[in-house]
């Protein structure tokens, strides 16, 4: 049977044996082994999980949005051929699934959790960075709002890459487009950000008042 | 202007955050490095990139429900696909939109077909009942084999 391994963050098998191990669990699940496809969701769902609550804060709705993925991409399996990483595969799939998602729902507001854990505080700085005395949550809260006014190709690539902190490859992998679209639609992302952080929350603007 | 060496302030500033990113190529990075030694106005431009970074900061792990692996192993095996069906929720708001424009379709129906009986109905000048009170049993069989057609079938079964 398959063999169990960790799935935290900071003991992650090489990506060479990530790979093989991922191969080897699609082909079981493609033999009709259930266990090995659970043994993939486990392995996956906790950064697509990560992912989805980017784009809403509702724990239900996180959950369908992952699980819907998840089912899209047992339906596809035979489809992966292993050209990409099955975690890029999946984060395709998923990224796909929240934006068929926001549009169903509408470009509703996100509405930001209460979290419980407190991290340091970002340090001072000039420009359009946080203001020292602002709580993480507040800073999570500003910047989710104003995430949520963006089109939803800026929003993406700034998720991926702010968040999630994926390499233009992989940005371009996913979404299917250049490198050099993917960066010039994050320049173009980050000025929208700056542009409707500045208008939205002007005391945060470089001469605004703290 | 201060620019130095080959790039312009102009050429320079939309590779900053790719720089940043660590996404710039070195034949790329290399003439950015030097602009920005030199250039005071790009390097506060710089620093007012990385500040704004500081807006996406690290948010705590998503707790997975417990199970939910297996669920959704289980589901996919039982041929779930995956799709999400319309719900309530999902037809909320327009429901009341539908709701109105079905009233209106019933309102307007109702008033075409009055219009249209209106329009069919016969009047009294076309419609009268003593004409076939007076009419011989012969003219009422011509009548009736003009309406049949040519096999007369309806006025040959009279007959007998």
């Amino acid at each position: 049977m398959t063999t169990q391994f960790s799935d935290t963050r900071g003991d992650r098998p090489s990506r060479t044996a990530q790979a093989r191990e991922d191969a080897r669990l699609v082909e079981e699940t493609l033999a009709g082994n259930q266990l090995s496809f659970q043994l993939l969701v486990e392995r996956y769902s906790d950064r697509l999980f990560a992912l989805t609550r980017h784009y809403t804060k509702n724990p239900v709705e996180i959950e369908d949005v992952v699980q819907e993925s998840f089912l899209k991409a047992f339906r596809r399996l035979d489809s992966f051929h292993h050209q990409s990483s099955f975690y890029t595969w999946i984060y395709r799939i998923t990224t796909n699934t929240i934006l068929d998602f926001l549009k169903r729902r509408g470009r509703s507001p996100i509405q930001v959790v209460e979290d419980p854990e407190v991290l340091a505080r970002p340090e001072p700085t000039d420009g359009f960075g946080p203001a020292a005395k602002l709580e993480r949550e507040e800073i999570v809260e500003v910047t989710h709002k104003v995430l949520a006014e963006l089109p939803d190709i800026f929003r993406t690539v700034l998720v991926m890459r702010e968040f999630d902190e994926r390499s233009y490859q992989e940005i371009a992998d996913v979404l299917g487009i250049s490198i050099g679209t993917v960066e010039s639609r994050l320049f173009r992302a980050r000025a929208r950000f700056r542009d409707r952080l500045i208008k939205d929350y002007p005391e945060f603007s470089p001469g605004g008042d703290d | 202007m201060n620019n130095p060496i080959d790039f312009t302030c102009a050429e320079a500033r939309p590779l900053v955050p790719a720089y940043l990113d660590g996404e710039l190529s070195a034949d790329r990075a290399s003439p950015l490095r030097q602009h920005l030694m030199e250039c005071a106005d790009c390097r506060t431009q710089t620093q007012a990139h990385k500040a704004q970074r500081q807006w996406f900061v690290p948010t705590p792990d998503v707790s997975v429900p417990a199970g939910f692996a297996s669920r959704v192993a289980r589901r996919a095996f039982q041929g779930d696909t995956g799709e999400t069906p319309v719900s309530t929720e999902t037809l909320a708001p327009v429901l009341p939109f539908l709701l109105q424009m079905t009233a209106a379709a019933a309102c307007l129906l109702l008033v075409l077909s009055g219009v249209m009986r209106a329009v069919d109905v016969p009047t009294g000048g076309e419609l009268r009942a003593d004409d076939a009170a007076t009419m011989t049993l012969e003219e009422a069989l011509d009548r009736l084999e003009a309406l049949d057609g040519e096999d007369g079938l309806l006025a040959e079964g009279l007959n007998r």
